[in-house]
């Protein structure tokens, strides 16, 4: 990681009229947290979102919620003039075979649900649902992705009202944000295990 | 006299009172469910016809609900309905306790689509119950960012959720004898929409890809651009606070929300010509759509957007206030006004639980309102929630839903409930853009692109799905001119320097302080009912549309409006065997309400193990 100043902007920095600056590899990377709010392990994108806005990124890396719809996400990005070249994504989806607090990249590969499908994540999305599944396939739908899309996803177990992390998610904390920072400073090559995630099975 | 159930008349002066010689004047009968099951087992014995249903609960995060019929596909009828909502909420709970400043906040998260309208109408709340009243542009300010709010909404309802019913690909697959028809079918609208036939438009309907699609897309985004100048962001705005609005409003503002505002002058043409063609299309072709979805026009909805002259928060002008308001409140009994006043619509409402997954409460607190209407122990001051998680029963419990009523009659909600009321009273003050004629409301629209134009919406006599859509088209010029009348008085306010939005209050650390909000969501009835004791919120309820519109059975078995709508549907889809049903018929029923959260609908074919699955999309809003 270089010691640039901070540059993480909770604005698109394209429709705030700032000048984009340099990137990390000369690549612009959109780092997204995802997640209802007061729900403990599910929570970590928005529990984590202050502690990622405060890590000293370098020029060329922006931080926001991505919680504000994905069809309001899809817009945004249109209108943004210079596209990401990396999302990486913070979520927290209880899956099987997973101990609470195991962290995984999966690597988005692109690829879509049948219609009916899609048009149930457009319902859900413009009606307030927050998914990380309907903002993939919407963003997908309407080609806004670039090639590299990353979840770093952590296991929250079984959903339970809270406003903190439980212990054993709360103990691996750095190594989420580790995680993250790896994948943005350096990319997925130093990353030891990716899964892919397609759209064709996303809701199978 | 407006209540004819509830023994409350009302003397020579107004004043309402409790009739004299009635035992128990709020008793009411609990009829036993089982019964109309017992029936239908019994009918499944002797056939075999119909099947005993099992329903998966919707687990969805952000809320669900879930319809169940029985559909009988021989005689085309449906028999049994049940509307469930699968998931508790308890915004009541989380709200108890709190400091009254948080409710808006907390209560906005209610709805992902309606945040504002909540925060706003919590806010109405707590200027009633400590006697706040806001400054006029704060009042303004507000009617502007709920007008426009509907404008996102209107367009995602029509377009989004319900227009794919109406698409080329829907209708081939469920009545392809509707398609050449619609080939050759003339569209009258032309002029305004650009398209010669009605298939031209379906096509356009079609989800994902048509025109009218995407384009009812980009308008929300136009909607929530405007928005977010005024509440910061959406769709839970930071800016509305008891007492006004906590932004500085200048010319500048103004000029962002009208250079979108609009862009909904033409838009508002072209949907209400666009609907029109269709659903005329539809009625025209084949009658039987009249009773898609039909049931009486038995409403109510609780008037929006205050006249900034006129509102003071008070109770006891309530009805004068409420009077005043670009929408009128009113409760419509089969198509009639029973009344405008918010005192009685207030007074009329109770809530049930002999259905729902709820104990029911002790207690009688409040025996009548601040200004002495008698109050049932079951109206919203004097409700506790009381969760009880149970077996789900056709015969006894099934829904997470409470039964709202208003005169012990179950009452529908919808933006089109505010129109229908405000055409209908002819009470709304004189408005520049709009005019009520007791059977329809003109709506006259200023040119932008397109030349200025009269719309006109009339009550229709038979109150059925296209109609409520129909209605929902003309709410988009009906809210735009509302905001853009708003936006008139706000320039003129910021020109003649009242530009305060807020007025500063303190919640008072002793006694008790009760009030109630009463809004419009984009789909209809809103109310929060507060009571504030000793600096904390004691109790808080909240009634939305989706509370309203899917109901259980009353205890005394009266069906919700979901469940009566969809009792009263013929079965008109076309299919050559029972699996190849698709239910388009009973969707269209329960999407013209505008649910807006995942919903999930099954649909039981009588004379076979076919189990239709369908997602509609309901407002989770509603569920406790």
């Amino acid at each position: 990681m270089t010691n640039k100043s901070i540059n993480y902007s909770d604005k698109n920095p394209d429709s705030s009229g700032q000048v984009v600056q340099a990137t990390v590899n000369d690549k612009r990377i959109f780092i997204g947290t995802i997640g209802y709010h007061i729900l403990s392990n599910h929570s970590i994108g928005p529990i984590l979102l202050p502690q990622l806005q405060q890590q000293n990124w370098p020029e060329g890396v922006f931080i926001d919620e991505l919680n504000w719809g994905p069809i309001a996400v899809v817009q945004q990005f249109e209108a943004t003039k210079i596209p990401y070249d990396r999302i990486i994504l913070l979520t927290a989806i209880e899956r099987p075979a997973r101990k609470i607090g195991d962290i995984n990249v999966f690597q988005w590969q692109g690829g879509l649900p049948d219609k009916k499908q899609i048009q149930a994540c457009v319902g859900d999305a413009a009606t307030g649902v927050i998914s990380v599944e309907n903002l993939l396939v919407i963003g997908q739908y309407f080609k806004i992705w670039p090639k590299e899309v990353f979840l770093v996803d952590v296991e929250p177990g079984p959903e339970v009202a809270g406003e903190h992390l439980s212990e054993e998610v709360a103990v691996k904390v750095p190594a989420v944000i580790q995680t993250i920072q790896t994948l943005a400073n350096e990319g997925p090559a130093k990353i030891k295990e990716i899964t892919y995630l397609r759209g064709e099975t996303l809701f199978l | 006299m407006c209540f004819k159930n509830l023994p409350i008349a009302f003397d020579k002066d107004g004043n309402a009172y409790l009739k004299e010689g009635v035992k128990d004047p709020y008793e009411y009968k609990v009829v036993d469910l089982g019964i109309e099951q017992d029936k239908l087992k019994d009918l499944m014995v002797k056939n075999g016809f119909i099947r005993s249903v099992d329903y998966d609960p919707v687990t969805r995060v952000a809320g669900a609900l879930a319809f169940h019929s029985v559909v009988d596909l021989e005689k085309k009828k449906v028999l049994s309905t049940n509307s469930m909502a699968t998931l508790f909420r308890g915004y009541e709970i989380i709200l108890k306790g709190r400091d009254p400043r948080d409710a808006a906040y907390i209560s906005s998260r209610a709805c992902g689509v309606c945040g504002g309208v909540h925060a706003t109408t919590s806010a109405l709340a707590i200027e009633m119950a400590l006697g706040i009243k806001p400054p006029p542009l704060g009042i303004v300010m507000r009617n502007i960012l709920l007008a426009i709010e509907y404008l996102y909404d209107h367009p995602l309802h029509l377009f989004l959720l319900a227009g794919p019913d109406y698409s080329e690909e829907l209708v081939a697959a469920t009545n392809p004898e509707l398609i050449d028809k619609a080939g050759n079918a003339k569209a009258r609208g032309k002029a305004v929409h650009g398209y010669s036939t009605v298939l031209d438009i379906m096509k356009d309907l079609n989800p994902l890809k048509g025109k009218l699609y995407l384009e009812a897309l980009s308008m929300t985004r136009v909607a929530r651009e405007a928005y977010v100048a005024i509440g910061g962001k959406y769709p839970h705005p930071q800016s509305v606070i008891p007492g006004g609005i906590s932004v500085t409003i200048t010319i500048s503002t103004l000029n962002e929300v009208y250079s979108r505002l609009i862009k909904f002058f033409d838009y508002s043409q072209k949907v209400t010509a666009i609907w029109d063609d269709v659903f005329d299309f539809f009625l025209e072709n084949n009658p039987e759509y009249e009773k898609c979805g039909v049931r009486p026009a038995t409403m109510a909805d609780t008037g929006v957007w205050d006249r900034p002259d006129s509102y003071d928060a008070t109770f006891k002008n309530c009805n004068e206030w409420g009077n005043d308001r670009w929408s009128t409140p009113g409760i419509l009994v089969d198509g009639e006004v029973v009344t405008t006043n918010l005192r009685e619509i207030n007074g009329g409402m109770e809530e049930f639980v002999e259905h729902s997954y709820y104990e029911d409460w002790d207690g009688h607190r409040f025996k009548t309102d601040p200004m002495g209407m008698p109050l049932s122990p079951n109206h919203p001051w004097n409700k506790d929630t009381i969760p009880k998680p149970g077996k789900q029963s056709w015969r006894d419990r099934y829904s997470w839903d409470t039964c709202p009523t208003w005169d012990r009659m179950p009452m529908e909600a919808g933006a089109y409930s505010r129109m229908y009321v405000t055409a209908k009273a002819q009470k709304a003050p004189k408005s520049k853009f709009l005019e009520n004629t007791g059977h329809s409301m003109r709506i006259h629209v200023p040119k932008h692109t397109l030349p200025e134009k009269t719309l006109e919406w009339k009550i229709p006599k038979h109150w059925n799905a296209f109609e409520r859509n129909r209605a929902r088209a003309y709410c988009i010029p009906y809210s735009a001119m509302v905001a853009m009348e708003n936006w008139m008085l706000a320039q003129q306010l910021i020109r003649a320097g009242e530009t305060k939005v807020s007025t500063p209050y303190e919640i008072p650390k002793t006694g008790t302080h009760i009030g109630f909000g009463a809004w419009g969501a984009g789909r209809g009835f809103l109310t929060h009912h507060l009571i504030v004791e000793n600096g904390v919120i004691n109790n808080y309820q909240i009634i939305t549309p989706s509370t309203l519109n899917a109901a259980p059975r009353a205890p005394w078995g009266a069906p919700g409006p979901y469940e009566e709508a969809v009792l009263n549907t013929p079965i008109l889809e076309k299919y050559n065997k029972p699996e190849e049903y698709q239910g388009i018929d009973i969707l269209r029923a329960i999407r013209s309400f505008d649910p807006c959260m995942p919903c999930t609908t099954h649909i039981m074919a009588k004379d076979t193990d076919h189990v239709v699955t369908r997602e509609v999309t309901t407002c989770a809003c509603g569920i406790e």
